[in-house]
């Protein structure tokens, strides 16, 4: 693992010191530094299927919306989630969340292949469809495990038990006074719960993770751990 | 707490939406009487019984309507604001008459 | 430390022995004893004084129902003896005495009760005017309920969400029947009971006369409880109030379950009430159910010779519970004249047990702080006993004359509580949807009527959910004998016959208060405090409708009770205050004002950097950041600002219905100020709005205005409906504002796809660009007065751009200045902020904003209503002014504005301006007074006259040629 320094990207993780803090290892990922793991690479999976959270906040991601923007979208070839606040995994590994009639809220793989959002986001603009900064605008945590749902009940008014809030669905809703999207969408059998929520809030909402997390042991891993958590069937 | 039922998301803790007042059509804003016009800004009916009231659920930003009865405190439905407003309203100079 | 054998006990670990120490003297108790019962077992049964009088009192419920067992623990006050756990080496203290609890001072007090009258404080404080401040604090002494430990760690308290098909409160008989039969298949059942076991009245009552029945009930029911795994149990906890739509919160040790149920199902059974006679509060007089609790629960024999009083067949199982624990019972005292004969009562007589029936325990007598006999009487009428006393001996008394459900939550959730006379009961009904009762409760007390009518209660839910489509029974005919009795109250010329043993209540008491014209219960309440101390009347509510009803010749079903309120038991403050959110918003260079030493402060949720440096050298800190800005460059980070894009063939058309000035005509690559009113002509936020394209604006909004901004938006284009998208971008941007004369020369240096030019770029002109390789927004603004380029960047890349710029203006000697050096910098300008400058009632016009109103508009919010006051006089106007008086204090924000003693204006913002070198500030005058060159007159700090000079906006630059270089 090379010496790297997240403050010397130009794009920053609004966590990246809470990172260093954590002491973990970064890599590259475009024009930012994503954290690999923070303590044993073998063991963070395991960590994860229990509880764990992710920044992923470097990861791709986009956003449109717009009387014309489903449609269009369409036409690009994106797989539409058939109902708001429902979201599906593209061919790609790529995922669409469907916010409303009108919106829809696009986020890269585990690995971040940006293909799809790229693609997206350098087409001319169609009428009645309108771009949206989410990779500026929304920070992106992943909660996995278990004991997820549980963590949450002390954060989130919404049940989002497995058995209550299925693989797909989104919810948008209050999660520690702030608010966010939450979507399922697990990492091969383990259940995931993303997070998009107010960028300027991330470090609060990190911390919020963190502190209803103690109570079940769970702790921040790294995005190699959350690849080998979504190879895993 | 109460529970209210968002037509985009569902029901939800009513501490998730935001209230919006209660509504009332406006009157033609270029040709009402002082005393209407009034009325409408600053009257508000405190009506016993079913009110319609705009909510807000505020993680989503959506606006929609719900009919309420004021006396028990119960919503008899929520529906999205395309159902009274249909169509664009435009408004014409203030010489002319009324919102097309 | 004495045990009755098992199976006595149900509690208890016999295994695990616990020292604790009570006053300092040291006892023993078992694991699974409450501190009363683990007491009881040693023989102590003096807890506490009581609150007004300081009389002894003991366990009365051994439910945690009553405040006669409040001790005081090391950092708990009121914990209620018969509730809390033991715990090692617990030090236990009796509190509310002087001296000691076995010999309390205070005890006096209640020699003097004839002084003490219902009222008491009303009539004795009311005048003279400060009489009560003057006594308040030695009569808070007397009646203080235990000591604050103020050096108390705080524990963690937590909180959780919990959803459940069907919640049952209480795990009695019904309630285990109503859990049962709800968990059908896939429905998710939570029951819960405050005890630490479920079965209820099961665990310590008896139902037949050969004592086995509830045993061998409670078994099976908690045998199926726990084999299915649809139930969720939760003992120990406390559903603490019932709100809309099953909203329950839920208190199990230091957590808050706030648990939403779709259907809620109350099986909270009732509570024994107490019979109210002369010294019906020494200890050794207690409820039957209490002391059959000590002895099935704990193994503690409650007393060696007892006497029952009863007006139900409840009092004759207590005697065979007594007479098996080896508890001599020396008579049962039935009020009824001609009991029914039943099992219980045949059982009873066989064993010999002398039975007096028509009788009352008309008062009870004391030695040694204990009960040591009670005095029995023929009862004549209602209340009213013969004159012929007998005495019995005895140290225990059991109370088992009738319950009152436990109608709280059930009345807080809508439901109506009524008296049904025949039986001397009160009754629910009315309830709303999605809430059931069965059980006591609901006055049902035969153990097969119990179970039926909790299945009957979870089927109404299953099928209310879905889960079933049964057809409902009829409810099963109440039964045709009460256990209450209808008068247990029998009036003694001594008083001291308690129907408020928290309040020290007396039959008087209550009676006064209505003869004093407190008829109503509600009044009555608050004129005598009844039911207003710690067991909020569950003791005391029937006893005291049935004395106002009688006292007032009403009913007692139109004398009804108070108000339930939540919350049902005390909760400690912990449970509210716990895991909280305080949401905090950085901006992405939040750090780098760490790093330079900044004061930051929160506005709404974001952190902003006050000014840099020590808090010491506030001012002149302060004043080196404007003066920087004014004669050379200044970076402030304006990330909190609201950022809105608005996009479409309808955007400028929205722009122009949504604020007061045009926008339709403005040119591509320029800014508009836009000011925001609401319908009533009200200023309530503004910003710019920049023209990237055609259909493309860029608006910004104030930081706490902004999600207002944009709500009130999005609610307008409900309703409009014009070919628009509006998107909420403020966390998505980065900003800072790059001001002061040499702003371009430092901009320069890493911006190199635009012109910078002035005749390129000039003064309220937009450009899109890069600076330091970052994708940026430029704005030309002027906020505070001098040549400046705000810079919006993707929020990710805000440290970078900071660190660029202070790089870039390294030569120039940059620095970084905070808001407060920004609020003196606009204010120098004459520029107003929305909110602090202006109120709830500012126009256009009286904010000198009427330059940014367009008549052109068919219509914009806020038109019509400020049509209408343009044609009125104004009231009042924003006027600056400038304090000449080296001497005088500078006047600060809210000071009032004088003309003569006559209030006509405030000042809303006012600093020493460092480039002017005097105060200067912005207040609201009587518009003849708006004139430059008026003199006004400020109440400043110690009520000192300023006297003010109105001059001409903007104090500095008035040309505004600075901003436009």
């Amino acid at each position: 693992m090379s010496e790297q320094k997240p403050d010397q990207a130009l794009r920053r993780s609004p966590l990246y010191r809470r990172h260093l803090q954590l002491n973990a290892r970064f890599e590259e990922l475009g024009d930012a530094l994503v954290v690999s793991a923070y303590g044993d690479t073998g063991m963070e999976p395991r960590l994860g299927v229990s509880l764990a959270v992710a920044d992923l906040c470097c990861l791709p991601r986009t956003g449109f919306k717009g009387p014309g923007a489903p449609d269009w979208a369409a036409d690009q070839g994106v797989e539409l989630p058939s109902a708001p606040n429902t979201a599906l995994a593209q061919a790609d590994g790529s995922l669409v969340a469907k916010l409303s009639h009108q919106e829809l809220l696009i986020c890269s793989d585990m690995q971040g292949h940006s293909g799809l959002i790229d693609r997206l986001n350098h087409q001319a603009p169609a009428p009645g469809v309108y771009s949206l900064p989410r990779a500026d605008s929304h920070s992106w945590l992943a909660v996995t495990g278990l004991l997820a749902a549980e963590m949450f009940s002390k954060i989130c008014g919404v049940d989002l038990r497995t058995h209550k809030f299925a693989q797909g669905q989104v919810a948008q809703t209050s999660i520690a006074k702030i608010n966010g999207v939450i979507v399922r969408h697990d990492l091969g059998a383990t259940p995931c719960f993303h997070i998009f929520s107010d960028i300027a809030s991330t470090e609060f909402l990190w911390d919020c993770l963190l502190d209803a997390m103690e109570e079940h042991l769970g702790v921040a891993i790294g995005v190699a751990a959350i690849r080998s958590l979504a190879a895993t069937e | 707490m109460k529970l209210l039922t968002c037509p985009l998301n569902g029901q939800r803790n009513i501490s998730e939406f935001t209230y919006g007042g209660e509504y009332h059509p406006m009157p033609n804003p270029n040709s009402t009487s002082p005393r209407k016009w009034a009325e409408y800004v600053f009257f508000h009916d405190n009506e016993a019984g079913v009110v319609i009231e705009w909510w807000c659920h505020t993680a989503s930003s959506f606006w929609f309507l719900a009919e309420r009865n004021t006396v028990t405190d119960t919503v008899i439905r929520t529906f999205e604001a395309s159902e009274i407003f249909k169509r664009r309203i435009d408004f014409v100079e203030p010489t002319s008459g009324d919102i097309t | 430390m004495q045990r009755l054998p098992l199976p006595y006990g149900l509690l208890i670990d016999r295994e695990q022995t616990i020292g604790f120490s009570f006053e300092n003297k040291s006892y023993q108790g078992f694991a699974g004893d409450t501190i009363a019962s683990a007491l009881a077992a040693n023989n102590q049964w003096l807890l506490s004084r009581s609150f007004k009088y300081h009389r002894p009192r003991g366990a009365l419920t051994m439910a945690g129902q009553d405040a006669n067992t409040m001790v005081q623990l090391p950092s708990n006050p009121n914990a209620l003896a018969d509730k809390e756990p033991l715990s090692a080496d617990l030090r236990v203290m009796g509190q509310n005495y002087s001296g000691s609890l076995k010999t309390d001072r205070g005890a006096l007090l209640g020699l003097f009760s004839r002084f003490l009258p219902v009222g008491f404080y009303y009539k004795a404080f009311f005048k003279p005017r400060g009489i009560w401040e003057k006594w308040a604090p030695l009569i808070r002494k007397k009646a203080g309920l235990g000591i604050i430990d103020q050096q108390l760690e705080p524990d963690y308290y937590d909180k959780q969400y919990k959803f459940y098909d069907v919640v049952v409160v209480g795990a009695g008989p019904s309630g285990m029947q109503a859990a049962l039969t709800a968990a059908v298949d896939g429905c998710e059942v939570l029951l819960v009971d405050e005890n630490p076991v479920l079965g209820g009245s099961l665990n310590y009552s008896r139902l037949d006369a050969k004592g086995s029945m509830a045993r061998e009930v409670r078994d099976l029911l908690v045998h199926d409880i726990e084999a299915n795994s649809n139930i969720t149990c939760m003992t120990n906890a406390t559903v603490n109030a019932w709100f809309a739509d099953n909203w329950l919160p839920i208190i199990c040790q230091k957590r808050l379950y706030k648990v939403r149920a779709k259907q809620t199902i109350l099986c909270t059974g009732a509570l024994e009430q107490q019979a109210v006679f002369h010294n019906n509060d020494l200890p050794g007089v207690m409820m039957s159910s209490a002391a059959q609790r000590l002895i099935h629960l704990y193994g503690v024999r409650p007393g060696k010779t007892a006497v029952i009083v009863t007006g139900n067949d409840d009092g004759y199982a207590n005697a065979l519970d007594l007479t098996d624990a080896g508890v001599q019972v020396a008579a049962i005292v039935d009020l009824r004249d001609k009991p029914k004969s039943s099992p219980l009562v045949r059982a009873a007589k066989r064993r010999g047990i002398e039975i007096k029936t028509g009788y009352a325990v008309y008062a009870a007598q004391k030695r040694r702080n204990h009960l040591a006999g009670v005095v029995i009487r023929k009862i004549l009428s209602q209340g009213v006993c013969d004159t012929q006393s007998k005495k019995i001996r005895c140290d225990l008394l059991c109370m088992a004359i009738g319950y009152t459900p436990t109608y709280q939550l059930a009345c807080q959730a809508g439901g109506q509580l009524s008296y049904d006379d025949k039986s001397a009961m009160f009754t629910l009904n009315n309830l709303p949807d999605g809430l059931q009762i069965a059980g006591s409760v609901d006055s049902y007390w035969d153990l097969g009527n119990c179970l039926e009518e909790g299945a009957r209660a979870a089927t109404i839910a299953t099928n209310g959910l879905g889960f079933t489509q049964a057809v409902i029974p009829e409810p099963i005919a109440k039964e045709k004998h009460s256990p209450n009795h209808s008068w247990p109250i029998f009036a003694h010329p001594k008083g001291k016959e308690f129907v408020d043993y928290d309040e020290d209540l007396t039959i008087a008491d209550i009676v006064n208060a209505t003869r004093d014209g407190y008829e109503h219960i509600q009044l009555v309440k608050r004129y005598s405090t009844c039911g207003m101390g710690p067991s909020q009347g569950r003791h005391s509510a029937l006893a005291a409708a049935r004395l106002v009803a009688a006292a007032t010749n009403r009913t007692v079903a139109e004398t009804g009770v108070t108000t339930a309120r939540p919350p049902f038991a005390p909760e400690h403050l912990g449970h509210s205050a716990g895991r909280s959110f305080y949401p905090a918003r950085r901006s992405n260079m939040h750090y780098r004002h760490i790093e330079a030493g900044a004061q930051m402060l929160q506005a709404g949720a974001w952190y902003r950097p006050a000014f840099y440096g020590e808090a010491t050298d506030r001012e002149n800190r302060i004043n080196n950041e404007v003066n920087n800005v004014r004669n050379n460059v200044g970076l402030v980070d304006v990330s909190t600002l609201g950022g809105l894009e608005v996009r479409g063939p309808d955007a400028g058309e929205f722009l122009n219905r949504f604020y007061t000035f045009g926008f339709i005509k403005q040119p591509v690559g320029r800014a508009r100020y836009a000011l925001l009113t609401n319908e009533a002509g009200v200023v309530i936020d503004d910003g710019v709005a920049c023209r990237f394209s055609h259909q493309h604006y860029y608006v910004t909004a104030t930081t706490g205005g902004v999600d207002r901004v944009y709500q009130t938006m999005l609610k307008w284009n409900a309703q409009w409906r014009l070919d628009v998208d509006i998107a909420n971008v403020t966390s998505a941007y980065c900003g800072v504002n790059i001001a002061g004369p040499r702003a371009r020369q430092v901009l320069a240096k890493i911006c190199s796809d635009i012109d910078l030019r002035a005749e390129a770029f000039p003064y309220m002109g937009v450009r899109e660009g890069t600076v330091a390789d970052i994708p940026a927004r430029l704005i030309r603004v002027g906020f505070v007065g001098e040549l400046g380029y705000e810079i919006h960047v993707p929020q990710q890349y805000g440290e970078a751009l900071w660190d660029a710029l202070m790089e870039a203006g390294r030569e120039e000697t940059i620095k970084p200045f905070g808001i407060e050096a920004q609020r003196i910098l606009r204010l120098e300008k004459g520029h107003i902020i929305i909110g602090q400058d202006t109120d709830a009632m500012s126009n256009p016009m009286e904010v000198q904003m009427g330059w940014a109103v367009s008549h052109k508009k068919p219509f914009f919010v806020g038109g019509r209503t400020i049509a209408e006051l343009e044609m009125k006089m104004p009231i009042r106007s924003l006027v600056g002014f400038v304090v000449n008086d080296e001497n005088a204090p500078i006047p600060l924000e809210s000071h009032l504005v004088l003309d003569g003693d006559q209030m006509t204006g405030r000042v809303t913002s006012c600093n020493y301006s460092p480039t002017l070198g005097k105060p200067i500030g912005l207040a609201y005058v009587q518009p003849h007074c708006a004139e430059p060159g008026s003199q006004i007159s400020i109440k400043s700090s110690g009520a000192v006259m300023v006297e003010a000079n109105v001059v001409t906006l903007p104090f500095y630059d008035s040309k505004t040629l600075r901003q436009e270089l």
